[in-house]
């Protein structure tokens, strides 16, 4: 093991071996973050990826959103938000938001639980390849914390129109999000490749 | 000075995009993971402008066909982005108004402008800072996703608000294409290679 890398920005070749618990790398030339090393990586990315998975089933449950005006009352769960879009004629754009808010950050957390289990108890299975490329592939394509930000404001747009009532689901997929978010950052790409390739040596 | 550091590009080295493997340049495939493996990405310039100029045509029906129908008591309002921002400031929520301006047009409308950008000062062997343009490339593919905002909303709000005969929201067709812009913008961020812009300043600093 070299211990280098190329810097994914401008290509400068950066020895990251010494690096010590809880440090980060940067590219002395450009700037541009590289690794971190931590010891507990996949106690953090385990831990957040499972609670992420609890929520999300929690926001699955219960409603999302309720919108009461002159005595009429609709309420919206999570996945009526792309199940109206396709119900209103428009699938491209419901699949897109499925696959943004949902299934992409639930596939990115199964994978992550199916290779960090392995990883963590220093075991090496052939499937964890194609399962790592898909994390690393999926994680730029979720666009959980994108949608809170829409939902609130979604809120404003509405409030003064009716009465809105956040749900149960509301809180469940804040914290889905959060989870998640820990989730990806706490999973280094390179020390992640790193240990499977040497699981994956002996 | 900072150029005398060697590259993997000097050291005949190519890095996997997906794993960050170095391998010999002359491989095609990573020998970790089995991701494609290029020097540097294949037609990096030609692609991303190819897919710049798809998100400006987009760009257009984006913004002056409605993206959201308000039906209310019989009659039908129809609203463009820009409308959606004009609204929220009469409704007095100035800042969410300006958070949807932001990241409805500036974003999209600032990343097509830094894309172009980046583009012509690639080809054209510019002189400019590199670490700079590094970072207005990083900043570009950080905030790309941020302008699906607008279609969340629409997304909520068609949910939300269907009171029967009273109140229904639907979707308009400039939902479809500034969805289109933002994925397209993001597809020609990730295929734009920002290690051209430093092996500009590499081949003028062998020139010397």
């Amino acid at each position: 093991m070299s211990g280098e890398i190329a810097c994914h920005s401008c290509d400068l070749l950066v020895n990251v071996a010494s690096l010590k618990h809880g440090e980060s790398a940067y590219c002395p030339r450009c700037g541009c973050f590289l690794t971190r090393y931590r010891n507990d990586a996949y106690d953090r990315v385990l831990a957040f990826a499972s609670a992420g998975l609890v929520f999300l089933v929690l926001a699955n449950s219960y409603p999302f959103l309720s919108f009461a005006s002159n005595g009429l009352e609709s309420v919206m769960t999570l996945r009526q938000t792309p199940g109206a879009l396709w119900a209103n004629g428009m699938p491209e754009v419901a699949a897109l938001v499925a696959a943004f808010i949902i299934v992409i950050p639930a596939a990115v957390l199964l994978m992550m639980l199916a290779v960090c289990i392995p990883l963590n108890q220093g075991r090496y299975h052939p499937w964890m390849v194609p399962l790592a490329k898909g994390i690393f592939m999926g994680h730029n394509w979720s666009m959980v914390e994108v949608f809170i930000i829409g939902v609130i404001v979604s809120l404003v747009k509405i409030a003064a129109m009716a009465t809105v009532v956040i749900g149960l689901s509301f809180w469940a997929y804040a914290a889905f999000t959060i989870c998640f978010t820990v989730a990806v950052a706490s999973l280094d790409r390179y020390q992640c490749w790193e240990r499977i390739e040497a699981l994956g040596a002996r | 000075m900072n150029t005398a550091r060697e590259t993997a590009a000097h050291s005949n080295l190519a890095a996997c995009h997906l794993c960050c493997k170095l391998a010999s340049a002359n491989v095609h495939h990573c020998p970790r993971c089995g991701s494609a493996m290029h020097l540097r990405k294949n037609d990096s310039i030609q692609r991303t402008m190819a897919l710049l100029v798809t998100a400006c045509l987009l760009y257009i029906p984006a913004n002056l066909y409605p993206i959201m129908y308000t039906d209310q008591l019989g009659t039908t309002e129809a609203s463009t982005i820009m409308g959606g921002v004009v609204l929220l400031i009469n409704l007095g929520s100035a800042p969410i108004a300006l958070v949807i301006f932001i990241f409805s047009v500036m974003v999209p409308s600032g990343k097509l402008m830094a894309m172009f950008y980046l583009v012509w000062t690639v080809e054209r062997h510019s002189p400019l800072s590199p670490r700079q343009r590094s970072i207005m490339y990083r900043v570009t593919e950080l905030i790309g996703k941020w302008s699906m905002v607008d279609v969340f909303v629409v997304a909520i709000l068609v949910a939300l608000v269907h009171l029967g005969g009273l109140m229904v929201i639907r979707p308009g067709i400039a939902a479809l294409s500034f969805a289109g812009v933002v994925i397209v913008t993001m597809i020609a961020a990730e295929s734009f290679d920002s290690r051209l812009i430093w092996d500009n300043m590499e081949e003028k600093n062998s020139d010397n």
